[in-house]
């Protein structure tokens, strides 16, 4: 593993890194939906949501940030990406309704795969059967169009709330950036942020990412966050990523 | 702070995000004099956290540890966890009234003196035949299930329920289960779902504790086992289900199961199992009508304490078809939204509410993706929908997908005419009007109907 290597390479910041919170998600258009997160994330009555949309509208960042709010008020809870099933196996999920909150991303990466369907679908029925562990399940597509070949799994999550995930607007993600920049120590200057918006791929994640490479290399490299320097970030990226 | 919080903090830091919230975060920590116990949720996890994080772990412990030496010992477990038997899992019996959890667990005590058993209905409250909504679709099924839940064993065994999902299968075994219960307080009465059955008799092999198992599940006074579909395929557990199944028959002992489709359909169930499971009495549960519907939101509204005017429920059953998880799933949500913006329910607003919802629907169904799914269904190719052949294979399918067009997207009559092969609006209203016809002289082309209807907006 390369966890203790690459601890060392790690600038400062990295140890004063925030995990993804509530707090810090910015989005007016899903207010309704944050309120109802963190209803089941402080075990309230809702005990099941069902979120999807695009690539990088924030999805992940709420499923982690139920987990943390469940962890600070004392409660177990578990996230799991769907998206590495490859390197899981579904008995994974076996007794997790031991769990107070269990948050499962991207379930299109598993749908038509009967063992994982099957693995949800026991998942969801010991949950309910539990009776106090919540479930929050996200997806990019709406559960119709999941692909799920296991109808008892497709009524299942239909059950609970269904939220559509908006997209931030160009002003809430600016906000968003610089608030980031704020909880990682270090200040985004307006031109930068535009900058960022204007030149670079325009989803939240990937602008987060970006975010966290130039906190890194800013002290790193003792530099300040100007446009030039920025190119050279993208640049350097880019050119890492072709190799 | 304890140690563990403060290990945590140093684990977020240094591993990402994914990593830290899937493997550390499910970890509970016990801290105890000289050690720090980690209990993982299970065997996965334990082995995952083993290989690639618990030297880091190590580190950190040792590290902040001040001047004590933990030893961090990582183990499975749950600190709220229930004890488990080993034959048979002991979960709690949720949301049951105090009293009448009180009842269940005397009587459990009772018969665990007797027979060293514990018996865990899983019988859920709140599924009883008064919250039950019965229209056309379910009458037959609501009928038998009451007169077995007056007598059990005796009236219809085993009791065979089949339908989609989300149509009140479960709902109606529980009604059962909570009659019964309400007769004869001390009834072994026992739901578990078929997966459960299964996953508990391989954990049973595995601890040597099959004896247990069988003995349990022969001792019941009625059994009611949900999604009998899921044991296709399972050579052993059909073997103990084929024998448990003897012993409770033979003992004039209740048997209700249910499926998603009728026994002889079951693929990879053996014969002799199929053929008891027609012994009794077979019923279908077919999807709500729309009154249903209607009258299932109505009543699920009211148990939610929750003011529901008559058009909106009208509206919201018209639009959502296709079980009674999703309506509620949508009722919910207009709920939520009138809770989080303190505004009364009207049609306006559950348009509003749902938009998201239905939106993610309509976009699903497209005249191709009708046609798709309806040559998929007989089995014939897209092409052959589209082209002039006039034989019964080809063509009643054809006028199945123009009703269906007609019926699920907002296209006109020339415009369904035209992407089936460039025919004319006379011919689609033939057709449409034909399937009305025959929907109600032939019951296999209603079913062909029904089915794709559902298929296509589920």
């Amino acid at each position: 593993m390369s966890a203790n290597t690459s601890i060392k390479q790690l600038p400062l910041s990295m140890w004063l890194r925030q995990g993804a919170t509530f707090d810090s998600y910015v989005s007016a258009a899903n207010q309704q939906l944050l309120d109802n997160i963190r209803n089941v994330a402080a075990l309230g009555e809702e005990h099941f949501i069902f979120i999807w949309g695009a690539e990088g509208v924030g999805k992940t960042h709420l499923l982690q940030a139920a987990c943390h709010a469940a962890t600070n008020a004392g409660n177990s809870s578990v996230y799991l990406p769907m998206q590495e099933a490859a390197q899981f196996a579904p008995e994974m999920l076996e007794d997790l309704e031991q769990m107070t909150l269990v948050t499962i991303d991207n379930i299109d990466a598993v749908a038509g795969d009967q063992a994982w369907e099957t693995a949800l679908f026991n998942l969801y029925n010991r949950v309910r059967d539990n009776g106090e562990c919540r479930l929050i399940v996200s997806a990019h597509q709406p559960l119709a169009s999941l692909g799920l070949r296991l109808p008892d799994l497709l009524s299942r999550l239909s059950w609970g709330l269904v939220y559509q995930v908006q997209a931030m607007t160009d002003e809430e993600k600016l906000q968003a950036l610089k608030q980031g920049a704020d909880s990682r120590g270090f200040e985004l200057p307006d031109e930068v942020a535009n900058y960022l918006l204007r030149h670079y791929q325009r989803q939240t994640a990937a602008l987060f990412d970006l975010l966290e490479r130039l906190d890194q290399r800013s002290l790193a490299e003792q530099r300040r966050l100007t446009i030039p320097f920025v190119k050279q970030v993208i640049e350097t990226d880019f050119r890492s990523s072709k190799e | 702070m304890s140690l563990w919080q403060q290990c945590l903090e140093q684990l977020e830091n240094q591993l990402n995000a994914q990593q830290f919230n899937t493997w550390i975060r499910p970890l509970q920590a016990v801290e105890e004099d000289e050690s720090l116990r980690l209990l993982a949720p299970n065997r996965f996890v334990l082995d995952w956290v083993n290989e690639r994080f618990i030297d880091n772990i190590r580190n950190i412990v040792t590290q902040i540890g001040t001047g004590d030496q933990h030893q961090v010992v990582l183990e499975i477990g749950s600190r709220e966890r229930k004890t488990q038997e080993p034959a048979v899992r002991v979960a709690k019996v949720a949301n049951n009234t105090a009293k009448q959890e009180d009842k269940r667990r005397a009587n459990f005590r009772r018969r665990e003196d007797q027979s060293q058993i514990h018996y865990v209905s899983n019988i859920r409250d709140e599924f009883t035949f008064s919250s039950f909504v019965e229209g056309k679709s379910n009458q037959i099924a609501k009928a038998a299930s009451v007169q077995i839940g007056e007598n059990p064993g005796v009236a219809y065994n085993p009791l065979f329920i089949y339908g989609g999902v989300g149509l009140g299968k479960t709902h109606l075994m529980h009604a059962v289960g909570n009659l019964m219960l309400e007769k004869k307080q001390e009834s072994r009465v026992i739901y578990v779902h078929s997966e459960r059955f299964v996953a508990d008799m391989v954990k049973a092999l595995q601890h040597n504790a099959i004896d247990d198992f069988k003995r349990y599940y022969r001792s019941v006074d009625a059994l009611l086992i949900d999604d009998i579909q899921f044991f296709a395929g399972k050579e052993r557990s059909q073997e103990e289900l084929f024998h448990t199944f003897n012993t409770l028959i033979e003992g004039q002992r209740q048997i209700i199961i249910s499926c998603d489709r009728y026994p002889k359909e079951i693929d990879g169930l053996e014969e002799r199992l199929k053929s008891r499971f027609g012994w009794g009495l077979t019923v279908a549960i077919e999807p709500p009508e729309l009154e249903t519907r209607v009258a299932i939101l109505m009543s699920k509204a009211q148990q939610m304490n929750v003011e529901l005017p008559h058009e909106v429920a009208f509206f919201m059953a018209k639009r959502i078809r296709s079980n009674v998880r999703e309506l509620e799933g949508a009722l919910r949500r207009v709920i939520a939204n009138s809770r989080f913006m303190a505004r009364p329910i009207t049609l306006d607003f559950a348009k509003d509410a749902l938009r998201d919802l239905l939106a993610a629907q309509d976009k699903l169904v497209t005249i191709e993706n009708i046609q798709k799914t309806v040559a998929e269904y007989f089995k014939i190719r897209v092409a052959d929908l589209l082209s002039k052949k006039r034989s019964r294979s080809v063509a009643r399918p054809r006028q199945l997908a123009m009703a269906l067009a007609k019926e699920l997207t907002n296209h006109s009559l020339p415009e369904i005419g035209d992407v089936f092969g460039g025919r004319d609006h006379t011919t689609v209203l033939h057709g449409c009007k034909k399937i009305r016809e025959l929907r109600d002289s032939d019951v296999r082309v209603n079913e062909d109907y029904q089915n794709l209807l559902r298929i296509l907006t589920t």
